[in-house]
């Protein structure tokens, strides 16, 4: 079986487990991934929130904080930000909007300079910043700021929740900023492939370092490379994949795998020189 | 072996050991599920729910009312205030609390009292979810009339005439009720507290409990 429908079948798998809490199965687990446990139908916990609760004005609660960090290192240092290609609904969302993207890049050259600009790579640490400053920093000096914001929680939480109990429910102060933020969240995942992951996740940002180490990673014969490029032209995150190194921006996705003429790009289930 | 590997696995097991100890020897799996995942968080979907004066007899899933309830009837009218630690919209609606049944307390703080409100006792308690005792917890459970799982939420309990039988009659209120100013929250929240008074009073020489 082909590598992007076994990718399909995963992320499907994970979607509805996900949601099992439509069933009743409510655990105590915080996802290892980015999904908003405000959805009707959420199973877990976000580890963003707990992370949040963790860390509230200051009033430390260390369980909540390596509860959920511990959740994602396991995770990442088996399947790195493979999490990020293969389990995530987000990225399941940005798999089916990334055919906008792709199919302006080829009409309008200018929407393809916005993924390939010098400063993308520079734009890819505001997910760092966003971790750091908005989840955590905001967090312990003033309050919740992240989750009042997230667009994720706008999308899977607000929306169904208007839309299974109308008028039972009034937007609060943070609502229209919200509303705006969500807004521009769907401009920049139809405009720039994978454009959450790569600029904003917090997740992505937990994740991303566990590339380095991960168990299963992608790896490149690069001395029989012969430049076609056709690998970096079909990588959803816009990397440079004969020179990647364990990028911690690969999502393991396995779409330069299997588009390499030469079969020079293998994905990896151990570590190997 | 090379390095990279003992790294990964070394990593493995340490993570995966602390994992399953926090898992085994800790609270944190019960506490994730009952603070995040079976309370609606409603900073998450950035929307409070409207609150509308509406008292009822009926609780949820039919659920018998808790004992302590019931009891403390036969001295006045109930006011339930529940909340977590870390909760934006109690920390909002904890001052009103206090400024309407002039009494103070911390967040964590059960309180039990019973309180003087303009002439009428009034039953008030306080309830931290993260901290009361699971009796203290059940009517959060049995009150939560349009099952908003979501905190701070307000329970008037009062005396209703259900067909000629005098039965607990109970209004709820969410978070910051739907209201943007504190002035209105307070009127709002005081004429729910008015309402079950008036109604107790009509209705307190046909209570029947026997504890």
């Amino acid at each position: 079986m082909k590598l992007q429908i076994k990718r399909w079948i995963a992320q499907i798998i994970f979607l509805i487990s996900a949601n099992l809490g439509a069933l009743g199965l409510k655990t105590g687990f915080c996802y290892p991934f980015f999904y908003c446990h405000s959805c009707p139908a959420a199973a877990s916990a976000c580890p963003l929130r707990a992370i949040e609760i963790g860390v509230f004005r200051g009033n430390w609660n260390w369980r909540f904080i390596f509860y959920p960090v511990l959740i994602i290192g396991f995770v990442g240092v088996i399947f790195g930000r493979a999490v990020c290609g293969w389990a995530c609904p987000i990225g399941l969302l940005q798999r089916v909007t990334g055919v906008v993207p792709r199919y302006l890049k080829k009409k309008f050259p200018s929407i393809k300079k916005l993924g390939k600009s010098k400063i993308d790579r520079y734009l890819r640490y505001i997910k760092y910043f966003v971790f750091i400053g908005l989840v955590v920093g905001t967090t312990i000096w003033i309050g919740f700021m992240f989750t009042d914001l997230c667009p994720v929680g706008f999308l899977v939480g607000t929306i169904p929740i208007s839309i299974l109990h109308p008028g039972e429910y009034v937007p609060n102060e943070f609502f229209y900023v919200a509303l705006a933020v969500f807004i521009l969240f769907l401009v920049l995942i139809f405009t720039v492939e994978r454009g959450w992951c790569r600029y904003f996740c917090p997740v992505g940002a937990m994740l991303a370092p566990f590339n380095k180490i991960s168990l299963v990673h992608i790896s490149v014969d690069k001395s029989k490379c012969v430049n076609c490029n056709i690998c970096s032209d079909i990588c959803p995150m816009g990397i440079d994949v004969p020179n990647m190194n364990r990028d911690p921006e690969c999502i393991l996705c396995g779409k330069c795998v299997e588009s390499c003429p030469e079969n020079l790009i293998k994905l990896e289930k151990r570590y190997k020189t | 072996m090379n390095k990279m590997l003992t790294v990964q696995i070394t990593l493995l097991v340490l993570i995966a050991g602390a994992l399953g100890g926090m898992l085994l020897y800790t609270d944190v799996y019960d506490d994730i599920k009952s603070t995040i995942v079976d309370i609606t968080c409603f900073s998450c979907i950035k929307m409070d729910p409207v609150t509308r004066i509406d008292f009822t007899f009926k609780t949820v899933d039919n659920q018998n009312h808790p004992g302590f309830i019931l009891e403390n009837l036969l001295e006045g009218p109930v006011f339930l205030a529940f909340r977590e630690d870390v909760c934006g919209g109690c920390d909002k609606m904890e001052p009103i609390i206090q400024k309407i049944f002039n009494t103070y307390f911390e967040k964590e703080d059960f309180v039990y009292e019973t309180i003087n409100y303009s002439g009428t006792p009034v039953v008030f308690y306080h309830i931290s979810l993260d901290h009361a005792s699971d009796e203290m917890i059940e009517p959060f459970f049995v009150y939560d009339k349009d099952q908003r799982s979501g905190v701070p939420m307000f329970v008037m309990i009062t005396l209703g005439d259900n067909k000629g039988q005098i039965q607990p009659y109970y209004a709820t209120a969410y978070s910051t009720l739907g209201l943007e100013k504190n002035s209105k929250r307070e009127a709002l929240m005081r004429e729910i507290i008015k309402q079950g008074i008036e109604y107790y009073n009509q209705n307190q020489e046909g209570y029947n409990y026997t504890v």
